[in-house]
């Protein structure tokens, strides 16, 4: 309990923190004080000057925000002392700043421009030229055009520095020379650099995709919900003419702060993107015809309820998106059953299914997102953090920054950002095992017997106790509060069951909790939906064709974890309904009925976040061209079928009816869960496993053979961010390319830099042997000492290396 | 006795001398009615007719899409797209004037920073549908280029009092 001192603001007395700042003990009782440099989230630089105030007994004015309170303090906001500071501090800033307002990006939500305004003088003194600052480029997201704006504050040098982990920018030069630049020829390529806008208080950092659209006083500001991450990010659309055309944070410090992916921030140029679809179509005489709603939607509800007669329920599959709402993957899951098929699923980029039917509850974090930075130690396995959720790499930093030891097990050691207390880098095979031998060493060192759980693996090689795994588990020794997270390499690995459950001793042995980082807006939602398979799941349903598909919201061409599978089994299949926004030549190429739905956007709808979060929202405008909400869609398509039960007045029903029904229809052996308790929660979470889990059986690869690891790069996640075409030049959105390390290569007899073709089996395959058909691409080979040995890391989610299978399988590798 | 005084009044024509009295008086007043179209009354520099936009004299266009006076505008009837040209300047795509809403306040005027929006004397204007008093961007600047001239000399005797 932290102690409170009295002080008196301009005469009225308040109540502050002891060790708060003026400027955050004034803003706690409501009253603000002008500030450029101040940021809340950022440490104190004091040099902007502007929130100079007048404290009594002390001779010179003093800064808000550099200054702490102390008892019976007496400040004064409008004395003619911090008056004329704050007047002549404006003359100052304007010296050299353009008086360009009426080009500038900025004008109209411009900090400089509303405290000119409120605290400035009325006319200039200055006779003398300005001074110009040459622009730079930093990358695709950001501008840095017009720099003779800057106001020196420093507030992006202290993002990068302090938020983003690295300081890709800093000031160079002295006095009236000093700019702010990244290091010569270098871009800014954080995953957060959009943030830099935000905190920008001038228009000197300006969003490159948003240049010259609007103004911020067309707008329209609209709040929803993030699809692209587990987190739920919360955001703000802003909305001209029934377009998005601009997407902010929307503050919450329980999930996003302040704080703004790039990928949530710049993706909504995808939903304006010439793939959207405007009206239905159906093949008609092997072309895909534009049709009006209701003659696809007869044909639709015909051939669905034709072909599953002729060939059983069982014939037919469904695939929903895990970035589509809760509403529709129930509605999904509703109708597929209804017509007798238990083949439904939402996570295409699984492997391992193996713990269905042995959860005690619903996989999730495991804890708040805002308890992540509270934890002592926490261990990250099988993630790379910034790529798979920035935000959840941003609590990590603020954990490490406040002394938690963060380690990593990983499948390559890329850069995190994070002062990491240990991390080790293993071949996806060796997952299982390293976290074992991190087990092993915890028990011996507790003078535990060998925790001899029969979930440990017997099959697979143990991993050598080297120091780092050593070093990890030491971490979790004496921690009060600590975690293990796994990532989407973990959940998509072909063992994920087996990590899951020696994660799961590991964590019930060291006292930590065990979460899932997730990798989708409903991750948490599609359980809560019920749509868990009681036939065939994602990937069986491609590796054993099906007649009929039903789609929502995927592209299996990409979104599954073995692409060429998927794809070969939707061109075969005698009906494929699509009901989704976006339309690729893929997409054209298998789909039979292809139903435009509105994407999260123009739709209402609801994400349950990996905390376990309900949050609803609505859709910010009009649905594009004639596309409909899915939860729509899918109700039309019940009762063309004759369905019972799909007469719902709104979303909001449905979700309703998701939330409070006590019984879900066919969610055999997962028990009772999914409902809510407290508003905008939901229960029944847990992630443990029943006694009666036993992994799936691991085929260990052949020796010698080398192993893919394949992550999905963060602009390739979903339909929408696929295409926005900001975000693919970054250099997050490079090619993939076929990474190895340089002893690999050398054994390969491989220069860096070489085209290498890839081979890869393509056909339904063991976990790490493989079998039948084979996909090859070609890629550029590359030196990376980030990854063990033995490994060629090929990204997955992208059309280059679609032809390939498995995310995680033995490939070969040999010059083109 | 006031019945009587009204009576012998009418008898007189009293009020028949006083009224045409008043039209006498204006059958030799000075006239104040032009032969319009060949003459023309005096205007204002500060006439508020059909708005134009100005180029630079180097033949650029002098509008930099703030977007200020269709904010400005209370009736609505400015509609502005902006988008960077060539050079990557902010510059208008579209720049439209509603004459049918337009209720010429000259607010825009006020509003330009550039005086890239004025509006000019000229007023007569004829169309044979409404869409016809949609004006564009070409015709603005047209209007513009023809009037550039008086749009100087007009802003020139304003200058002093802005």
């Amino acid at each position: 309990m932290t102690n409170t001192v009295s002080i008196e603001i301009d005469g009225k007395k308040i109540l502050a923190k002891e060790g708060a700042t003026l400027i955050d003990a004034a803003r706690d009782a409501g009253i603000s004080i002008p500030h450029f440099c101040y940021h809340k989230k950022l440490s104190v630089a004091a040099n902007c000057r502007m929130c100079l105030v007048e404290v009594e007994k002390m001779p010179k004015p003093v800064p808000a925000c550099a200054t702490r309170v102390a008892d019976g303090m007496k400040v004064f906001l409008h004395s003619e002392l911090v008056l004329g500071a704050q007047k002549a501090i404006l003359e100052f800033l304007l010296i050299n700043h353009p008086l360009d307002c009426p080009v500038c990006d900025q004008g109209g939500e411009c900090r400089l421009q509303d405290l000119s305004m409120r605290y400035g003088g009325t006319r200039s003194r200055t006779r003398e030229a300005k001074r110009v600052v040459s622009p730079k480029d930093i990358g695709p997201l950001v501008s840095m055009r017009e720099m003779s704006r800057c106001i020196h504050c420093t507030r992006c040098v202290r993002f990068c520095r302090e938020i983003a982990g690295l300081a890709e920018l800093g000031v160079v030069g002295r006095g009236g020379d000093s700019e702010i630049a990244a290091f010569a020829g270098r871009s800014v390529d954080s995953e957060l650099s959009g943030n830099l806008i935000d905190v920008c208080p001038v228009g000197a950092l300006t969003s490159k995709p948003f240049r010259f659209r609007a103004r911020a006083w067309e707008l329209c500001r609209r709040p929803s919900i993030s699809p692209h991450d587990s987190f739920g990010t919360n955001v703000a659309l802003d909305v001209k003419d029934e377009r998005v055309v601009r997407v902010l944070p929307r503050e919450n410090e329980e999930i996003n702060e302040c704080w703004l992916s790039d990928r949530d921030r710049f993706s909504y140029e995808g939903l304006n993107s010439p793939d959207r679809l405007k009206k239905p179509l159906i093949r008609i005489d092997g072309a895909l015809r534009e049709v009006e709603w209701n003659s696809a939607l007869d044909y639709a509800a015909h051939a669905l309820k034709s072909l599953v007669e002729a060939h059983g329920a069982d014939a037919l599959a469904s695939l929903a998106s895990p970035s589509a709402t809760l509403e529709e993957i129930h509605l999904l899951q509703k109708l597929t059953r209804a017509l007798g098929s238990g083949n439904v699923d939402f996570r295409p980029r699984r492997r391992d299914f193996s713990t269905d039917g042995h959860r005690s509850g619903i996989p999730w974090l495991g804890m708040r997102i805002a308890e992540i930075a509270e934890l002592d130690a926490a261990l990250v396995v099988g993630s790379f953090p910034r790529k798979d959720n920035p935000l959840f790499a941003l609590r990590l930093r603020q954990l490490a920054k406040k002394a938690g030891r963060v380690s990593m097990l990983s499948l390559a050691d890329d850069d995190p950002r994070i002062d990491l207390a240990a991390r080790v880098a293993v071949r996806p095979s060796e997952l299982p095992a390293a976290l074992e031998a991190i087990l092993r060493a915890f028990a011996r060192s507790h003078g535990e017997k060998e925790p001899g759980s029969r979930v440990l693996s017997d099959t697979t090689a143990p991993y050598a106790e080297t120091d780092a795994i050593r070093a990890i588990a030491e971490s979790f020794a004496g921690a009060k509060k600590s975690a293990i997270f796994l990532g989407a390499g973990a959940e998509h690995s072909p063992t994920a069951g087996r990590i899951h459950a020696i994660a799961g001793a590991f964590a019930r042995a060291s006292g930590a909790r065990l979460g899932f980082i997730g990798d989708a807006a409903n991750g948490v939602g599609g359980y809560v939906a019920g749509a868990l398979p009681t036939g065939l799941n994602a990937y069986e349903m491609f590796a054993q064709p099906r007649k009929v598909y039903l789609l929502h919201g995927v592209e299996p061409e990409l979104d599954c974890h073995n692409p060429a599978q998927s794809l070969f089994a939707l061109r075969h299949a005698d009906l494929v309904v699509a009901v989704t926004p976006f339309v690729g030549e893929t997409t054209l190429e298998y789909a039979d009925v292809v139903l435009p739905a509105a994407p999260f956007s123009e739709t209402s709808g609801s994400f349950v976040n990996t905390e376990g979060r309900v949050q609803s929202f609505e859709g910010a405008c009009r649905p594009l061209g004639e596309s409909r909400p899915a939860w729509k869609i899918f109700c039309a398509l019940g009762r063309l079928l004759g369905l019972p039960g799909f007469d719902y007045a709104s979303s909001a029903a449905v979700r309703d009816e998701i939330l409070v029904s006590t019984a879900f229809e066919g969610r055999e052996g997962v028990g009772e869960i999914g409902r809510v308790g407290r508003v905008g929660w939901v229960e029944g979470l847990d992630n443990a496993l029943d006694e009666a889990f036993a992994p799936r059986e691991a085929h260990p690869a052949a020796a010698g053979a080398l192993e893919r690891v394949s992550d999905v790069p963060i602009h390739f996640s979903d339909a929408i961010v696929r295409r926005a075409a900001a975000l693919r030049e970054t250099k997050d959105a490079a090619a993939p390319e076929a990474r190895m390390h340089p002893t690999t290569l050398e054994d390969l007899k491989i220069s860096d830099g070489e085209r290498v073709r890839i081979r890869q089996a393509s056909g339904s395959s063991g976990a790490f042997g493989a079998s039948g058909a084979s996909g090859e691409t070609t890629l550029t080979a590359r030196s990376d000492t980030s990854l063990p040995e033995g490994c060629v890391r090929v990204a997955a989610a992208h059309p280059s290396t679609a032809a390939l299978g498995d995310m995680f399988g033995t490939l070969t590798v040999e010059r083109a | 006795m006031a019945s009587m005084k009204d009576v012998f009044k009418s008898l007189c024509l009293g009020e028949l001398v006083s009224g045409l009295t008043v039209t006498a008086r204006a059958l030799f007043a000075p006239k104040a009615t032009v032969l319009y179209p060949e003459e023309k009354t005096p205007q204002s520099p500060r006439f508020r007719g059909m708005h134009a936009l100005r180029r630079h004299p180097d033949g650029t266009e002098r509008c930099v899409g703030c977007k200020l006076c269709e904010a400005a505008c209370p009736a609505a009837a400015i509609t502005i797209e902006i988008a960077p040209n060539e050079r990557g300047e902010r510059r208008t795509t579209r720049y439209e004037i509603d004459m049918n809403k337009c209720i010429f306040c000259g607010f825009c005027v006020e509003a330009c920073p550039v005086d890239a929006i004025v509006e000019t004397r000229f007023h007569e204007v004829c169309v044979e549908s409404r869409a016809g008093l949609v004006w564009t961007k070409d015709r603005l600047l047209d209007n513009g280029a023809r009037r550039e001239e008086e749009i100087a000399r007009d802003l020139e005797r304003d200058m002093k009092y802005r």
